[in-house]
């Protein structure tokens, strides 16, 4: 399914980028949570949860949106996920929350697949398949289109393009060129080694090219 | 010389290249090869215009307001019984905290008031905030009073008193020089649970004793009291009360010589 209702004016943005309605939101909690130092133990985990999770949750969103391929199912995958984050909110070991709840937010998105829309998951052997198969440029038929394309595709064509994919280099583009994360990120959210990461994307990207140098309808 | 370990996959490699994930012998390895074929040249020109493409054309999504108001339900009412760990490493420590000073600190420069006796307690927050953005919230790391003197008595004119108050569970994290008005000033930083406390140390503007008096700049409480030629500003997401018993704590201290 394609996104294309995405609101304007909104970018990708890096871990130290946040948009501004973060800053509102968790500024206004912190008095809240601070205030009653009797019950700080409790506040210290509702206050660890906001921390890691809030700021988070436009890229958890849109994670589990790319991974489900729709909103009213990103949005019951990031309600769980949530839940989830915050029962285990024990022995997150507080570095890097961002990957922490995107390997979450991943592996609810994929059990709720299972379990609601089986007939979009990747089977193993389709997987391996893929993982198995050259990279498309390698083949003298693959289409190279010009770079100009490329940079003139508007980004309902590029949204459908990406959707796409299979979802091992869906989620790996995603979270590489849209979330920003290092390979090394990406290789502990998806539980793949880096060398994977590296080959899911090469070949994800190579589809993406090959898909938007053909002949628009 | 570039005894490559790199797998023969080119057309891979030029996409870790472009992710800046290549060492730099692998990195000139690569650009050796791009130079010396013009179509993996061109295959590199492509995912860079796609990788341009993705993160400027596809504005990153907003969470649903409702969805974000139901999670941070979740995190505001219930509260089950899950014990966190009870110390806490220093990375965690920061981490965990870093993204809320981030975020409430963002207000401190949006939110900022005309008046200029803010302009100090501006300063104080910016530099509590901007410490616990780093890697490292301290210039200095250590839990010892004597290591930590020393560090600010090379570096400014007057090292800042220091209190030993690890036995009242308020142990020396460490201390960093802020700037408050263009003057560098000692910062202290105390450790409670997983708080982090500034105690930062700016020349008084005048000379009257007061005693400390509580504010509030964007979530974080504040306590600012002056003895003799210093004032001093203690600064935590901890709660008013602990911050509070800090400070006496602090103020009835023996100064470590």
């Amino acid at each position: 399914m394609v996104i294309v209702s995405m609101p304007a004016g909104r970018r990708v943005s890096t871990e130290a980028d946040l948009p501004g309605d973060h800053l509102r939101i968790v500024s206004d909690q912190a008095p809240r949570q601070n205030e009653n130092s009797d019950m700080a133990r409790d506040d210290d985990d509702s206050a660890r949860f906001a921390a890691a999770v809030l700021p988070h949750l436009d890229d958890a969103y849109t994670l589990a949106r790319w991974i489900t391929g729709n909103a009213a199912d990103a949005e019951d995958v990031v309600q769980e996920a949530s839940l989830r984050a915050f029962r285990s909110i024990g022995s997150f070991s507080g570095a890097n929350a961002r990957a922490w709840v995107l390997t979450i937010v991943r592996n609810t998105a994929y059990t709720w697949l299972r379990k609601n829309r089986p007939a979009a998951l990747v089977t193993v052997e389709d997987l391996e398949a893929i993982e198995n198969a050259r990279t498309i440029p390698g083949d003298p038929g693959a289409e190279t289109p010009e770079t100009a394309l490329i940079a003139e595709t508007d980004a309902a064509r590029l949204a459908a393009a990406i959707a796409a994919l299979p979802s091992p280099f869906r989620e790996t583009l995603v979270l590489r060129d849209l979330q920003g994360l290092d390979y090394r990120e990406i290789a502990a959210v998806t539980g793949v080694p880096v060398g994977t990461v590296m080959s899911r994307l090469a070949r994800g990207r190579s589809r993406l090219i090959a898909t938007l140098g053909r002949t628009e309808a | 010389m570039t005894r490559s370990t790199l797998p023969d996959d080119s057309t891979m490699l030029i996409h870790a290249y472009l992710d800046g994930e290549l060492d730099p012998a692998n990195a000139l390895e690569v650009e050796r090869r791009m130079t010396a074929d013009p179509a993996l040249a061109a295959e590199y020109k492509r995912a860079e215009a796609l990788q341009r493409l993705m993160r400027e054309r596809l504005p990153r999504e907003a969470a649903p307001d409702a969805l974000r108001a139901r999670v941070e339900a979740l995190g505001g009412t219930k509260r089950p019984r899950i014990q966190p760990s009870r110390q806490p490493s220093w990375r965690a420590l920061a981490a965990s905290i870093a993204v809320t000073a981030m975020v409430a600190g963002g207000g401190a420069w949006i939110a900022r008031g005309p008046q200029a006796q803010d302009t100090v307690r501006d300063a104080v927050v910016a530099g509590h905030v901007r410490a616990l953005m780093a890697s490292q919230p301290v210039d200095i790391i250590s839990g010892d009073q004597h290591t930590v003197k020393p560090w600010f008595s090379g570096r400014i004119p007057a090292a800042p008193r220091v209190v030993d108050l690890a036995k009242q569970d308020f142990p020396l994290a460490g201390g960093r020089l802020d700037v408050v008005e263009l003057k560098a000033v000692p910062t202290l930083v105390y450790r409670h649970r997983q708080h982090l406390i500034s105690l930062t140390a700016v020349p008084a503007a005048s000379a009257a004793d007061t005693a400390p008096a509580l504010r509030k700049a964007d979530g974080y409480n504040i306590l600012r009291w002056t003895e003799g030629e210093t004032t001093y500003w203690a600064i935590s997401d901890l709660g008013a009360g602990d911050l509070g018993r800090f400070v006496e704590l602090f103020r009835s201290g023996a100064p470590e010589q």
